[in-house]
């Protein structure tokens, strides 16, 4: 069975993309968030094999989503998307519990192999 | 290579007492209203607490604290199910974190940290929270009873990649995970900033897991490589490795903000290039006058440089007042009464010098506050008063001084019962007990005999402190009084300097001897000619103002032998005590110099009328004398009328002193 993925970004336009580049390497995307308290809700309800968390969005920022959602389970992957020049903000995020992270623009190839990775396909 | 955590100690303990004092003021606002904010406050001083202590390697110490931070993030979920038992759970453990960081300055052992934790454990189940904490918990307890092999890394961030600052904290991040990191080099803040060099991370992990999940935890951060992986020395006791050298003694720090640094630096930078200027000029003068002007500005400088450094010795009032609700309420809940306790004006700031003197004291007298001043709940009640008591801390800036008020809403103080103590321990006579004044008998309060008496009967009254009280306050040139209104309110008022190093002094001399009086206690000058004092009661006065002012000649009440005068005026000194306003007939007046105060060295400390000694501009030391202790005894001397007009003579001849 496919891997289920959960994709949050507060751009359409960003979704969409994250979303075909899952689909095109044999994921399924169950679900998508288009800010942090969303994602919450999102991920409580779908309970998706990852997530791959925006930043910085509004009502919750990726950060405090990712903190809650490895609150409600201990064992959820969270890998993070950001752009360059957010390493501080990245790094937070990594206090917070996500594992790994993309950069945007999100390349086809290094979207699928981080997410192979984290979650031990590769 | 380790990193050397000894250079970071003093910031640390500095540091983390702060957290930890924060916490504890947080904790128990926490415990009356539990809302989000405080818990998100709490969690963030326990957050830092694990991350520092976890940077110094003191590993059982952030142990405890990631235990307590799970407590608070439980809480954060559902900050209404914050319980008093959750807040004694959290507040011990703050006691134990206390303790370890005395150890680490020390340089002692650590107290265990099992019990503590397994405590918060219970806490954070007893609030049913779900699988993600009462596992980390779990892993959490089993680490400080059983040390893991402690395991050297060394990994390599690869020089292509864009964030390598980034990957080499992931790498840290899911490293850690796994255990207790021990050491890390470069420092966390480099490597977050990317400066690495060449790339390079040595690590030391404390950890039950295998090789290969350490392994297979380097080979999921992209960009980074294990170098070299090798077992080290297990810790036995955990403990830090190498113990930390620092002295006994407690290190006195004093938070100095950048930009006053700066400043200060500037300054003395000034003063620096003046003196060259001087050196110059003093070889090529041509006349005194010119060299003078440049002497002038060194002095001007430099003066003003001493004045910024004492303004750096400011330190806010928090420093000490953030213990205080933690302190109340464990005296409260000890005692079984309800509290509500507040502190307001807590950014004044004093110099540090003068925390450090009254923090104690004060402490005492909150002690007091509650076990003595408020009534039970239930006494309250009957009394018609909210059974909560209240008890208020106010700081506030007036002028050059710092007024610091206690209030407290209690019973205030039975001055009836004063008075009969001070008679039954023959500290007066019933005479001169009556007589006092209400303010003079409330002030009986502070002495030694009276206040242990208090303690012992405890029904109307303060138990020790208020004398340990008045004596810091006035060691510091400082004043202290009592007020009381009888089944309604008491309150300890302390009027502070700002600093205790710099003081105006006014000059006098008695008997040729040139000595300084604060000019923080003087009221006023006068000069009078010696028929124009009155009497009361046989003791020459003079009018000052609306009062009636005793008169006392100095040099006679400093036992000196005495000579007589023969100009018929005289000027006279008023001064304010605990009793009221004297005068002290004084040879001459020199005017108004700022001294910098110094410790009086041994034996001279031991005398109570002197409070240090300063240098003048002359170079010639002088005494610095307290006004308010100087012992007016022997005297007074009661002259008659006709006695006064030989101008003086008398009053000390009477005395015994020639």
């Amino acid at each position: 069975m496919s891997k289920r993925v959960l994709v949050v970004d507060d751009s359409v336009f960003m979704r969409d993309l994250i979303r075909d580049i899952f689909a095109s390497g044999g994921f399924t995307v169950v679900g998508e968030a288009g800010n942090g308290l969303e994602a919450v809700e999102r991920f409580k309800e779908l309970r998706p094999d990852l997530v791959t968390m925006d930043l910085v969005m509004p009502y919750r920022n990726g950060i405090d989503a990712t903190r809650e959602i490895l609150r409600a389970d201990a064992s959820a992957i969270v890998v993070m998307v950001s752009a360059l020049n957010q390493d501080t903000l990245l790094m937070d995020a990594f206090e917070a519990g996500a594992v790994d992270f993309i950069v945007k623009p999100p390349h086809a190839e290094n979207v699928l192999a981080v997410a192979k990775k984290v979650l031990g396909l590769a | 290579m380790s990193f050397d955590s000894s250079r970071y100690l003093t910031l640390f303990v500095s540091e983390a007492t702060e957290h930890l004092e924060s916490l504890a003021r947080v904790i128990v606002e926490l415990e009356k209203k539990p809302t989000q904010e405080f818990v998100d406050e709490a969690f963030r001083h326990a957050h830092s607490l694990k991350g520092m202590s976890a940077s110094m390697g003191f590993e059982n110490t952030a142990l405890l604290a990631h235990a307590l931070e799970d407590v608070l993030a439980a809480a954060r979920e559902q900050p209404g199910n914050f319980s008093k038992g959750t807040a004694d759970a959290v507040l011990k453990c703050i006691d134990i974190l206390s303790t370890h960081i005395t150890a680490a300055q020390a340089g002692a052992s650590f107290p265990g940290v099992a019990d503590a934790i397994g405590e918060l454990r219970r806490e954070t189940q007893g609030s049913e929270k779900t699988s993600a904490l009462s596992a980390q918990a779990v892993e959490v307890e089993k680490a400080p009873g059983t040390p893991s092999p402690r395991y050297r890394l060394v990994l390599k961030v690869s020089a292509s990649s864009t964030q390598a600052g980034v990957r080499a904290f992931l790498a840290y991040k899911r490293l850690s995970a796994l255990g207790q990191m021990v050491s890390v080099a470069p420092n966390l803040d480099d490597i977050r900033t990317g400066r690495i060099p060449q790339g390079v991370l040595s690590l030391e992990l404390e950890t039950a897991a295998s090789e290969q999940e350490i392994r297979q935890r380097v080979s999921a951060v992209s960009h980074v490589s294990l170098e070299s992986l090798t077992l080290s020395n297990p810790s036995p006791t955990g403990p830090p490795a190498e113990p930390v050298p620092v002295g006994q003694e407690a290190v006195r720090s004093v938070r100095v903000k950048a930009e006053d640094f700066d400043l200060l630096l500037d300054d003395s930078s000034e003063v620096l290039l003046a003196t060259a200027r001087l050196k110059g000029e003093a070889k090529t003068a041509k006349n005194a006058e010119d060299l003078l002007a440049s002497i002038e500005r060194v002095h001007a400088l430099a003066k003003n440089l001493h004045q910024k450094v004492m303004l750096a010795r400011l330190t806010p009032v928090s420093t000490m007042t953030d213990r205080w609700p933690r302190a109340v309420r464990d005296m409260a809940r000890r005692k079984g009464r309800e509290i509500e306790f507040m502190v307001e004006g807590d950014d004044v700031e004093l110099d540090r010098a003068i925390i450090d003197a009254l923090s104690e004291p004060l402490l005492h007298v909150l002690r007091n506050a509650v076990d003595h001043g408020l009534e039970s709940p239930q006494e309250r009640q009957m009394r018609g008063k909210d059974a909560r008591g209240r008890i208020v801390v106010s700081v506030k800036r007036a002028r050059d001084r710092v007024e610091l008020l206690v209030k407290d809403n209690g019973r205030g103080f039975d001055v009836e019962r004063l008075r009969q103590i001070a008679i039954e321990r023959a500290l007066l006579s019933p005479e001169a007990a009556r007589a006092l004044t209400e303010k003079e008998a409330l002030m009986l309060a502070c002495l030694p005999g009276v206040t242990t008496a208090f303690r012992v009967t405890d029904s109307s009254g303060r138990g020790v402190g208020m004398d340990a009280m008045k004596r810091a306050v006035e060691s510091i040139g400082g004043r202290f009084d009592l007020e009381s209104v009888a089944g309604e309110s008491s309150t300890v008022r302390l009027s502070l300097p700002l600093t205790v190093a710099v003081l105006q002094v006014l000059l006098i001399s008695a008997q040729s001897e040139i000595f300084g009086l604060p000019i923080s206690s003087v009221a006023g000058v006068v000069a009078l000619e010696r028929q124009a004092l009155s009497f009361s009661r046989d003791r020459p006065v003079l009018h000052f103002a609306d009062e009636v002012v005793p008169v006392f000649v100095l040099a006679e009440v400093l036992g000196f032998p005495m000579r007589s005068i023969d100009a018929s005026s005289a000027s006279f000194v008023v001064v304010e005590r605990d009793e009221g306003k004297v005068a002290f007939e004084v040879d001459a007046l020199f005017g108004q110099e700022e001294a910098i105060l110094k410790p009086l060295g041994k034996p001279l400390d031991t005398i109570s009328a002197l409070s240090g000694v300063t240098i003048l501009s002359s170079g010639q030391p002088v005494f610095i004398l307290d006004t308010g202790r100087l012992s007016l005894q022997p005297g007074p001397p009661r002259p008659n009328p006709s006695e006064l007009t030989q101008a003086g003579l008398t009053l000390r001849n009477r005395s015994g002193l020639v």
